[in-house]
Parts: structure tokens; sequence; C-alpha cells
């Protein structure tokens, strides 16, 4: 067994020994989950070490026949992309097991639903055979439906639902799509999809179904109505999960997926390099409207988590005009830019979950003065939500200023609109720290608040490394991400191209590139 | 034709329907257990010794399968009867339950010795197709085969799940499983009937056992309603398919389907009466398998009889119907693609929707599942519009991959209605999560299952029908079905989340789950997973199924 079956088997293993202990012995089910979880993150560093970042393409492969009448296969490997994001997945699972560890409600249910999502996701950004893909994709919205529906606030079913359906319409579209390619290639192998060379107007078609999928999971504008439901209903756990790795598994589709397999339709999509309906940039367009709808929605919102939920569409448009931007320094960004997200939209979501555990609201205006009562709390949250409005210095600067310098290359107006999001970030971002922490200390229930415990302390401090450590020396992640994206753009057929004017680009054929060596 | 045989002795190929011999002599033998009464032992021993003299005959021909089978099945039918004595009823289960494994073992072994010779026959040019046996009444081809498997794996899965159920009710009769062996002898027949006397006949037979099982609790009106109308429909339905048999009889001039293929090869524009012929005959058909707008009589028919019938109804009843729909339409009017492929297309397409939606107002769980069973004749029927090879192996995949999820997904409706002595609706699945958590995840995972989530049988089989469906250019109906699934999701979620998010009310009754009940609970839970995560094996069967005998 290879290090990344190992990877993935792990949390599966660590939830299927969780279901036969006692669901009175919480104390053991925590313990276990918390092992499994850990002992997952150490073999990703594994794979981390032994991955190498001088080369682009996929590495440390396994393969295995699994249906072998339609040529699908147990197929994995990483690039740069997806290990970063294994990194990702893994590292925030434990610290979620440990932000959860006094919820006494179903515990066991609890942590192995986690432990199976966790493997689900990782299936997710190791696959490299389509219906692989698929299928972890739709393994993972059980455990997460499951989280929402029972762990969640009150109004959770709605919200499960919601989610729920959402997803599947947008995975079966996907479903349709990948049968297509199957047709076509006769195989599910990724590498056949990406070297079949579609026609553009199939390509079109088959961008459109994945667009489906890969927009509601990001989310994009207009289909991100779930997404605030489900994080506002969502156990603290299940947001941090979802906002810090699933809606990751929409950049990286259209990344692994749309880019290499449909080269003409992407250009299309993105830049508005076709005819007719194409000659408009709508990915880039729908980008900005995101980041610009999210960020004056997030102003007004009274809930702190869902102001934080509606912020994390404004940044995951950061994300999306990275990506079709098309050019190794936004797209790169835009890479590391979900990274950051990961880990400075978890973190807040972490500090909601810890005043909500407190308070039993999270109405911005119950709260006041809360620096002098909880220091510690109120400076977490400065530190967090300093680099969730991208403060140089801190991770988020890292992702957002090279995303908007690439996009400023290509679409001018796409990189000015987009900086106005990062103006919107600091207004709502500070305009509610000042609101919870500054000010009188009014009201009895604001006096008794308690400050953090060491172990809430404990689980921020390794996200506020990162999110400093990220934020002054990005370079290694940038290693790791570039040559898997230039790889990536090469395919596209832009990748040296320096895409200024879109002559350029309109010009070159696709060039496919075999990512294998 | 008569003719030329009529002076010879007809070869009769016994092996070729070997396991329908097997499972009618148990049904006819459990019968006269059953008349017997009180010489029930003598009357035992004396059929338990022909039926070792039988295999010891078998044996001395070098048929090691075949009488192996008899002599066990013999010596354990007795031993069994005397071993039960004074609960005939559970020694009834059992060897009902040991001729479907035979019938399966029998199965197993004709694919070996017969199938497989042959395939490699075709594989390397030496044979144009298949055989088959008794001058083309009985085809030895793989749909044939395959539907035995399905079917008698049904049929294990059922007879467990149904013994305490219909106790418990009391509306148990020694008759339920030799008519349930009848009902499957004359569904394998269907799958192997090689030409239209045949498909008529295991037609009716498989209907008329069912007539009865599902009127079998007497003093329940709904159930007698649901009897009444599923013999009525069902009546009608014969009627349209032997006319249309006539029609197509008097179109072409023969019987036999693969002649009926090639008489109707010959002309350059369709018959305007083999045309009608074929319209009836979907049209009978339609009926028997539930398709929109022949479906009317499904909810109330799936609602009313006992949930056990349903189970095998829905699961094995499909699995017939759809392999002589195949046998038929892809090799006897596979001439006439023109006219049945957009006909039955849109069939589908109407199917997948109007199941699903009409299945989400539904408050009924039973009525819920029938609806869907709706719109999984649909997502079959996908792979029969296919018209190809692939769509064939697909449709069959496709059945066994439904037949052991349905089983399971009614096994855990009987659990709960044991208890409740009466319907079982939404509401009464409150809190299953709390309060029988094995259960409520067995059911979960069948609902997952029917909803084509992966990594269960459903997803597999969905992924089939849909492949074939996309590779024959009918992409929007799959993506109709597409939509329809994601409908359909929206129930199955709304059951989960009955039986999780939901607290249970006071005093609610706990499901009654007994030792066959959980183990046929627990064999189709298992299969759903092996077939979802490891379909290989039966993936190949399937494939190799897409040989016609001609």
């Amino acid at each position: 067994m290879g290090i990344l079956t190992l990877v993935l088997v792990l949390p599966l293993v660590g939830a299927v020994a969780i279901t036969l202990l006692d669901p009175q012995d919480t104390r053991s089910i925590r313990v276990g989950a918390l092992v499994a979880s850990l002992a997952t993150f150490v073999a990703s560093l594994v794979v981390l070490a032994r991955f190498d970042t001088t080369v682009g393409g996929f590495q440390l492969q396994e393969q295995m026949a699994w249906i072998p009448t339609v040529d699908a296969s147990y197929h994995v490997g990483v690039d740069g992309i997806s290990l970063v994001l294994l990194l990702l997945t893994t590292f925030l699972t434990p610290i979620v097991l440990i932000g959860d560890w006094d919820r006494a409600d179903r515990v066991k249910g609890y942590v192995t639903s986690f432990l199976v999502l966790e493997a689900a996701v990782i299936g997710v950004f190791l696959s490299m055979d389509l219906l692989l893909f698929y299928v972890w994709w739709e393994v993972m919205l059980v455990p997460m439906y499951l989280i929402i529906g029972i762990w969640g606030g009150d109004n959770r079913r709605y919200a499960a639902v919601k989610f729920f359906l959402y997803t599947l319409l947008g995975g079966l579209l996907m479903l349709v799509a990948v049968l297509y390619v199957f047709s076509q290639t006769g195989s599910f192998s990724y590498q056949a999809a990406v070297e079949h060379g579609f026609g553009v107007t199939e390509q079109l078609w088959l961008f459109g179904a994945l667009l489906v999928a890969f927009a509601v999971k990001v989310p994009i504008f207009p289909v991100h109505t779930w997404l605030p439901d489900a994080h506002t209903e969502a156990p603290t756990g299940g947001s941090v999960i979802l906002a810090g790795v699933l809606l990751k598994m929409g950049a990286f589709g259209f990344l692994r997926y749309s880019l290499p397999i449909m080269p003409d339709a992407t250009q299309q999509y993105a830049l508005g390099t076709g005819e007719g309906f194409f000659s408009v940039p709508w990915l880039l367009i729908l980008a900005v409207v995101g980041i610009l709808y999210g960020a004056v929605v997030a102003l007004v919102q009274k809930d702190i988590k869902r102001l934080v939920a509606y912020s994390s569409v404004s940044h995951m448009g950061f994300v999306v005009l990275g990506v079709f931007a098309l050019n190794v320094t936004a797209t790169s960004a835009g890479v590391v830019q979900m990274i950051n997200h990961g880990l400075s939209t978890g973190a807040l979501f972490l500090l909601v979950g810890f005043i909500y555990e407190r308070r039993h609201t999270r109405q911005i205006a119950a709260f006041g003065g809360l620096a002098k009562q909880t220091p510690i709390y109120a400076g977490l949250f400065l530190v967090v939500a300093l680099s969730s409005l991208a403060l140089p210095g801190l991770n988020g600067f890292t992702g957002e200023f090279p995303i908007l310098l690439g996009t400023f290359q290509v679409a001018r107006w796409a990189g000015v609109l987009g900086a106005f999001g990062a103006v919107l970030a600091a207004l709502y971002l500070l305009w509610a720290y000042q609101r919870m922490f500054h000010g009188p200390l009014e009201g009895a229930d604001n006096e008794n608040t308690s400050d953090l415990r060491w172990r809430e302390i404990g689980v921020m401090v390794p996200l506020v490394v990162a999110i400093v450590a990220i934020g002054i020396y990005p370079k290694p992640l940038y290693d790791i991400v570039e040559p898997a994206v230039q790889t990536v753009l090469e395919q596209v057929g832009v990748g040296q191209v320096e895409a200024a004017d879109a002559d350029g680009i309109r010009g070159t054929s696709p060039t496919t590139v075999t990512s294998q060596e | 034709m008569l003719a030329q045989t009529a002076g010879a002795t007809p070869e009769i190929a016994w092996s070729s329907f070997a396991p329908e011999l097997l499972v009618a002599g148990v049904a006819l033998a459990l019968l006269l257990f059953t008349v017997a009464r009180d010489n029930r032992i003598p009357a035992t021993v004396i059929v338990g010794l022909l039926g070792l003299a039988l295999g010891a005959w078998l044996l001395s021909q070098e048929l090691w399968i075949p009488g192996g089978t008899v002599v066990g099945l013999s010596a354990l039918a007795t031993s069994m009867t005397i071993g039960f004595e004074g609960r005939h009823d559970l020694s009834n289960v059992w060897i009902a339950g040991l001729a479907a494994l035979g019938a399966l073992l029998l199965t197993g072994w004709q694919w070996v010795e017969v199938l497989d010779p042959q395939l490699q026959a075709v594989s390397q040019g030496l044979s144009g197709g298949l055989a088959t046996q008794l001058q083309g009444s009985v085809a030895h081809d793989g749909i044939a085969f395959f539907t035995r498997i399905t079917v008698y794996v049904t049929v294990l899965l059922v007879l467990p799940v149904g013994y305490g159920y219909l106790r418990d009710r009391e509306i148990y009769r020694p008759e339920v499983e030799p008519l349930v062996l009848l009902a499957a002898t004359g569904m394998a027949l269907l799958g192997a009937a090689g030409d239209l006397i045949v498909v008529f006949i295991a037609v009716e037979m498989l209907s008329f056992a069912l007539y009865v099982l599902v009127g079998l609790a007497r003093r329940d009106r709904r159930s007698q309603e649901a009897a009444l109308k599923y013999f009525v429909t069902g009546a009608v339905a014969s009627a349209l398919l032997v006319y249309g048999m006539a029609l197509l009889y008097a179109a072409t001039g023969t019987v036999d389907i693969a002649a009926i293929g090639q008489a109707l090869g010959l002309v350059t524009t369709p018959d305007r009466v083999a045309v009608l012929g074929v319209a009836l005959v979907i049209v009978g058909f339609a009926f028997k398998v539930a398709l929109v707008p022949f479906h009317l009589w499904t909810p109330d028919v799936y609602q009313g009889a006992p949930t056990s019938v349903t189970a095998f109804m829905s699961a094995a009843t499909k699995a017939a119907g759809f392999a002589a729909v195949l046998r038929l339409f892809l090799l006897g009017f596979g001439r006439l693609e023109d006219v049945w492929v957009p006909a039955l297309a849109v069939i589908a397409a109407l199917t997948m929707m109007i199941g699903a939606i009409a299945a989400v107002v539904q408050r009924d769980v039973k009525r819920i599942l029938a609806y869907s069973s709706l719109a999984h004749a649909g997502y079959a029927a996908i792979g029969v519009a296919a018209g190809s090879a692939a769509g064939l192996s697909a449709t069959l995949w496709y059945l066994l991959t439904y037949a052991v999820t349905t089983v399971a997904s009614f096994g855990a409706v009987v659990a709960i209605e044991r208890r409740r002595r009466g319907e079982v609706s939404l509401v009464d699945l409150k809190g299953l999560g709390r309060t029988s958590p094995a259960l409520a995840a067995l059911f979960s995972l069948s609902l997952l299952s029917l909803a084509g989530i992966p990594p269960t049988a459903g997803f597999q089989g969905k992924l089939a029908v849909f492949t074939a469906g996309v590779e024959s250019d009918l992409t929007w109906l799959v993506v109709i079905g597409v939509v329809s699934s994601v409908i359909a999701a929206f129930f199955y979620l709304r059951l989960m989340a009955m039986m999780f998010l939901e607290e249970a009310e006071e005093g609610a009754p706990e499901p009654v789950v007994s030792t066959g009940l959980s183990a046929g609970l627990a064999a189709a839970s298992a299969a759903i997973v092996v077939l979802g995560v490891i379909p290989a094996t039966f993936l190949t069967l399937a494939e190799q199924a897409a040989v016609l005998a001609r």
C-alpha cells in the first residue's frame, strides 16, 4: 500500500474502529478520532516530504484495476495543487475535533461523520480517475448532510436538505459530463480525457455541465444561496470544514478537470474570446460580482456567523478570479488564497463558535466592550480578522494581492473592481470588531463572559502560527503550487504567454502536454 | 415444422430449465405436504426417497452438480420436516429457501457448463450465436441466466424477511412459500422464453401466483382492494399482450422471437399489422413492469399487498418483465427500432419524472417506495431504449442492484410495520435513529442506494444505464434521469431526516426485528455494499449476458 492510499484509508479505519466502541464511552471515542486524524496528518506530512517540488505533474501515483469493464481504476496521485489542499484538510480535521471536544450530544456519530468526510475530501483531491473522483464527490455529501442536519441549529433541516440537493444536482450534471467523456474516450482515466482533444462545441457543453457542479460548490454567484444557510446552521466544526475544505473542492475541480480537459471552452467562458454569447468574460464578471455582492451583504449582517459566511462568498470570488485570470501569477495566487481562506475563515468560525458556546447568541448587537473582559479572545479575533481582510504581513495579503496583480494584466476592470472587495472586507470585518470588542462593557452578559480556556487557545495557536508564517514567508507554498499551475496553464494553451493581450490568447491553439512524466 | 419432427422422439434438453424444474418441483412437494396434514412426515419421506432416487440417477449420468443438488435438497428437506416436527411453517420456509439456493447453484452450473463454452465459441468465430432449446422455445443465454440469478436471489432474501411478518399479521398460510416459488418459476421462465407462447405462459404463471399473494390478508380491505385491482389490470394487460402477439404472428407467420426478427428484417417498409402488434406488446409489458401511463395500479397494489410480497413483486417481477422486454425488442423487433425506441424513450422519461414527482407528496412510506419503484422502472428502461449490447447488460445489471436494494428497503419497513400493525407513515419513522440505530442505518443505506449515491449498488446500476444511454446518443434522456434523481433524492432524504433529525415520539413502539428479518436485511445490505464497491465480477457476467441466443 502506497503512502497516498494510507492517507486515504487512515480516517476510514479510524471511523470503522470508532463504530465498534461503546457510545457512552465518549472519552475513548474522542481520543480515538483525534489519534486517527493526527495519524492522517502525519502521513500527509510524509507525502510532503516525498514530493519533489522541482517538477510539475503528478507524483506518487498508485493504480489498480477497479471496474475493468468500463476501464475505471483506483488511480491516485498528487500534484502541487492537490498536495497543499491535502495538507489543509488533514491539518484542519484534528483542529476541528479538538475544537468541538466538549460536545456531548451523540459524539460517536459526530466524530465518525467527520472522519468519513475527511476521507471523502482527500479522495476528491487525490483521484486521477473521473469515476473515482465522482464517487468521492458524492460520498462527501452524506456525512456533511448528517453533520448539518443532526448537530446544527434551529433551522438545520432546511439548510441540510438545501445543501444536499444543490450539490447533488451539480454532481449529477457532472456525472452526465463524465459519462460523455467516457463515451468518447472509452475510459474513465483522467489522462485519457486530457489527451483526447474535444471539439470546441463539445467542450462548451462539457464545461457548462461541470461549471454547475463546481460553481455550486465554490460557490459562485448566483448559486451561492445554500452557503449562508448551511454555514449558519452547521455546528462549529461543520462550518470550519465546510469553509476550510469543502468550498475548495469546487475551485480544485476547475483547475484539475475543467481547464486541462476543456482548454478552448475555458478561455471562452473565462476571458470571452468566443463569438456571441461567449464574447463576454462571464466567469470574470461573476467572480467580481461575487466579490462585491458577498462583501456588501456581509456588511449588513446582524449575525456574526452569517457575516463570516457571506465573507466566504466574497473571498471565494477572489479565488475564482485568480483561477480564471489564466496567468501564472493570478492562478498560483488563487491556489494559495484557497489555503489562506481555509485557515483564516476556519479560524473565524472557531472563534464565533467559542463565543456562541458562552453566550448562546451570535447577534453582533448583543456584544460590546469585550476587549476588556476577554483580552485573549479579542486579540486572536483581531489577528484572524486582519488576516482575512488581507493586511500585509498576514497570509491573506500573500494571496489576494497577486490575484489582483495578475488579473490586472488580463482584465484591468476586473482587477480594479476586485480591489474594492478588499476595501469592503476591511470595512465589514473591522466594523464588526469594533461593535463587538470596543466601547463600554455594558450588560451582565458581557461582564460575565469568560475568556478562552487553554484548550481553545491551544486550538487557535497552530492556525495563527500558520497565518503569520504564510504572511511573512509564502515562498515555500508558491514553490509547491507554481509548477503544477504552470502545467495546467500550458494545457490550456496560455502557459508561456504573459497574458497581457487577449489576441495572444485567441491565436494559440491548445497544446496538450502530458503531465505524467 | 411439426411434420419434420413428428416421427422422431424429441430431444428434451432438461438442463436448459433445470433450476425451474427444481423450484417448481419443490413448490408442488410443499403443496403436497400441506395437503397431507397429519401424514406430513410419511409424505415427506416418500417424496424425499423419490428425490434421492432421482438424484442418484443423475449422479450415475455423471451430472455431478444437479445430482448433488437434488440429493442434498431431498435429504435436507426430509430431515428438516422431521426435525421441526409440529412447526411446519418453519420447515416450509427452510425448504423453500434451500430450493432457491439450489436453483442458484444450478444456474451457476448452467453458466459454467453451458454458457461459457458457447461464449468462447462465439468469440472465436466458430459459432454465430448461442443455442436455444426445444426448437427455440427456451433460450440458453445470458439474459436467461442473469434473470435467474436476480429472481432467485430475491426469493432467497424475501423468504426470511416475510416469515415472521406474515405470522405476526396472522395472515400466513402454508401456500405462501409454494406460491412464491411458482411465481419465481414463471419469472425465470419469462427470462428464458424464446417464443411468444412461452412468454405468455410465463407471464400468466407469475401473475396468477402474485394475484393470490397480494390478497393474502383476507381481513384487510386494502389487501383485497389491491388484489382485485392487480387482477383486473393484469388481465387487461394480458389480453393486450396476447392480442399483440397474435398480430405479430399474423404479420410474420411465426411465434419464435428470433424468427420474427428475421421476418421483420426482410421487409423494407414495416407492416402496419406488425407495428400495431409491437405497440400492443409494449403496452402489455408496460402494465406488467409499471411504466407511465400504465402505472396507475402500482401505488395501490404496492401499498395494500403484504410488505414482503411487495418487496418480491417490485424486485423480481421487474427483473423478469424487463428480461422479456429486452429479448423481444432487441432480438425480435430490432428492425422496427425507429418505431419503438422513441416510444420507449418517451415512456421512460415520463415514468422517471412522474414517479419522482408523485412520490414527493406521499405520506405513506410504502406508497413512497412504490412511486420510487416507478422511477426506477424508468431508469431501467433507459438501458432498453439504448438498444445496444451495453444497454442490455446495463439493464440486467441495474435490475440486480435494484432487487437487492428494494428488498432491503421494504425489509426495513417490515420491521417497523410489525409492531405498529398497520400502515407506516412518515411520522412513524421519527427518532428511529435513536431508538434502533442499526435498523435506521440499514434503511438509510438502502435509501442512499435507491438515490444512487456511491458507493452503493444503486450507484453502480445507475452508472451503467446512464453510460449506455449517453453512448447511444440519448443524452437528453439521461439528463431527465438526472433531474428525476435529484427530485427523488429529496424524498429519500426526507425519510432519512425523519429517522435521524427528529426526536422519537413518546411511547412510539419499537420495531420488531426477528432472526429471519435481520438475516435477510443484513444479507441484502451486504449485497448493496459489495455490489457498490467491487462490482467487477457481476458486471462481467452482465456483459457476457449481452450475447443473445438466436
